[in-house]
Order: structure tokens, then C-alpha cells, then sequence
């Protein structure tokens, strides 16, 4: 499911069953030239991510809005104001909220973050439509997936 | 001769051409959806065309495997390529079958023994929606039909498939 009308629609009627958010965290920052291609180019690559293990998992995953912030800010801020949206997600019965992102700075703040914190090195892009980048990003996908059904089965 | 012309004044001229624009948008804006529905060439995509989808059938055994292609896909205001996925196998009387993986419950993608507990069967990660070979629905999970079949064809030895339609309920 996704954060459009019908996705949510059909949310509402079978709530029991979708039970996990998956929340891209994703760092943006324009100020320099260099850093902001290569943020732009990790986000590009995160929305790919996102979106294919999404499909997957559709009938039990809820894709939320990215979570955007930049990239200098202060991680402990950061993680209080995403505990605020994690704290009115549950609000629904979601068991699970997965963080997933490219950010190894986040590492540092795990034990800030209320829920499940899935960092993944960040691939090194060249051109996002190459066969390359799709073996790539299918084998991501194909590991996060079964990341995600083992929190699934500790429960 | 230009006596005419002449006569028309500036406000005049104004007027009929914005009105001849106006009408030609409109004509445009009724005619478009018919040109959509007959023009063969307009038409909304090409998913509804037969895809080769890079299998040759003498590869296409009694097991199920697991094929990917992509097509092009108008989804309103978007043209994208769309990634399609397909179980192809050979039943007992040998025609070739090609399922959709989309669970019929809430759509999660199944796998050929996708689960240890359960050989020969497609299997759902979701919630443990569970498939027999030939596609139909486990009674007593949550799916309640039968998986989406792909329309084909062999041309030339490749299997060619189309859109996946429902099944009729075995
Ligand atoms: S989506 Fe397949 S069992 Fe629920």
C-alpha cells in the first residue's frame, strides 16, 4: 500500500492485515555542489528501493511519505520528530515500522529510534537504468524483503 | 475585392479568431476520446499486446519458473516501463501455463515453494496465502481465487504473453 486515496480506501477495510510501515529516511542538502548530486542520486535510488519492495510486500507493507531532513542536522532532533510520526502511526494497529535508509549516520542514533532501523550501504551509482544498477538493486530488494519477514516471524 | 476584409474591424477580428481557437479546442476535447478508442495507433498502450518475453519453449519444463520482462504502460499522466513477472510451467497435458505471482488476496508476489512447510505449492509471504500447482486457491487461507493467468502464445519457438486475466473458478 501507498500513500494515495485508494491505497489508503482499501487500508481502512482490511487494517487486520497490513501491519508494517516501511519509512524511507531520506538526507538532502543543496549547499554544495558535489554532495547534493550524490544526495539526489542516493534519494533516486532509495524511491526505486522503496517502491519494489512495496510491490512485493504490498497486501501487509504500508510505503510512507519519505521522511526527509538535511543532512547537517542534529540526528537527536531528528529523531524525536520522527518519533512523533512513528508514536501517530500507531495510533493504527501497526506492529511494525521499519526505517529504511542509505544514512550511515543513523547508526549512531538507534538507540534514539523507537522502531526497527534498516541501514543499507549505499550503492555507488552510475547509470540508474543499467543492467547493472537492476541486479543490484533486485538483490537489495530480495534481501530486505527477507529481512523484513524475519521481524515478521519473531512475533 | 478586399472590400470585405476591409470591414472587418479590429474587435471583430479579435473575436473570430479566439472563437475559431475556442471551437478548434473543443472540436479537439470531443473528438479525442473516440480517436483514442478507434485509432489503433493511439491507443491508450502497448500492454495489451503480446510481449516476447525472452523464453524459448523448449526451456519451459514441468517445474515453474520464474520470468521477467517489462513493458510500456500509459497510467494516466504517467508513460513509464512497467516490470512484469510470470510463473511459466508445463502441466500434465503439456500446454504451457503462465501465472500472475500477484496473490489474489492482497496482492504480495508468491513463489514457486516459497515456504519449506509447503512443497509443490506457490506461497504467499504476506500471510501465508497458498496456491496449488495448477493455481488454483488452498481452501483456509486467505486467498479466495485462483491466480491470474497470462494470455500467450508461441511464435517462432518464444513464448509471447499479454495481460493477466482471472481464472475461471475451478
Ligand atoms: S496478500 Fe497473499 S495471503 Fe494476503
Amino acid at each position: 500500500m501507498k500513500w494515495r486515496k485508494n491505497d489508503i480506501q482499501q487500508y481502512v477495510q482490511s487494517k487486520e492485515y497490513i501491519d508494517t510501515i516501511l519509512l524511507p529516511l531520506i538526507p538532502i542538502q543543496l549547499s554544495s555542489d558535489d554532495d547534493a548530486e550524490k544526495h539526489a542520486s542516493q534519494s533516486e535510488v532509495m524511491n526505486i528501493l522503496a517502491n519494489e519492495i512495496e510491490k512485493e510486500l504490498t497486501g501487509r507493507i504500508m510505503l510512507a511519505p519519505n521522511y526527509h531532513y538535511l543532512k547537517s542536522a542534529d540526528k537527536q532532533l531528528e529523531s524525536k520528530r520522527l518519533n512523533g510520526w512513528a508514536e501517530d502511526m500507531k495510533k493504527q494497529p501497526f506492529s511494525h515500522i521499519v526505517y529504511i535508509t542509505f544514512d550511515s549516520s543513523w547508526k549512531k542514533h538507534e538507540k534514539d529510534i523507537s522502531d526497527n532501523l534498516l541501514w543499507m550501504p549505499a550503492v555507488q551509482v552510475g547509470e540508474i537504468n543499467s543492467k547493472e544498477m537492476h541486479g543490484i538493486i533486485r538483490e537489495q530488494v530480495g534481501q530486505t524483503v527477507e529481512l523484513i519477514r524475519s521481524y515478521w516471524q519473531s512475533n | 475585392m478586399s472590400n470585405e476584409k476591409q470591414q472587418v474591424s479590429r474587435r471583430q477580428f479579435l473575436n473570430y479568431t479566439l472563437t475559431g481557437v475556442g471551437g478548434f479546442m473543443a472540436a479537439g476535447l470531443l473528438i479525442s476520446p473516440i480517436r483514442m478508442a478507434v485509432d489503433p495507433v493511439l491507443k491508450e498502450s502497448s500492454a495489451g499486446d503480446l510481449a516476447n518475453v525472452g523464453l524459448s519453449v523448449d526451456d519451459i519444463t514441468s517445474e515453474p519458473q520464474r520470468i521477467d520482462w517489462s513493458v510500456d504502460q500509459v497510467d494516466g499522466w504517467y508513460e513509464s516501463e512497467v516490470n512484469r513477472s510470470a510463473w511459466v510451467y508445463r502441466n500434465e497435458d503439456d500446454e504451457i501455463v503462465a501465472f500472475s505471482p500477484v496473490c489474489k488476496h492482497l496482492g504480495c508476489v508468491v513463489s514457486w515453494e516459497g515456504s519449506e512447510n509447503h512443497p509443490n505449492e506457490y506461497f504467499c509471504p504476506c500471510h501465508d496465502g497458498r496456491y496449488y500447482k495448477d493455481g488454483t486457491n488452498v481452501p483456509g487461507t486467505p486467498p479466495l481465487a485462483p491466480l491470474d493467468e497470462y494470455e500467450q502464445e508461441v511464435r517462432d519457438g518464444m513464448l509471447f504473453l499479454g495481460d493477466a486475466r482471472p481464472r475461471e473458478e475451478a
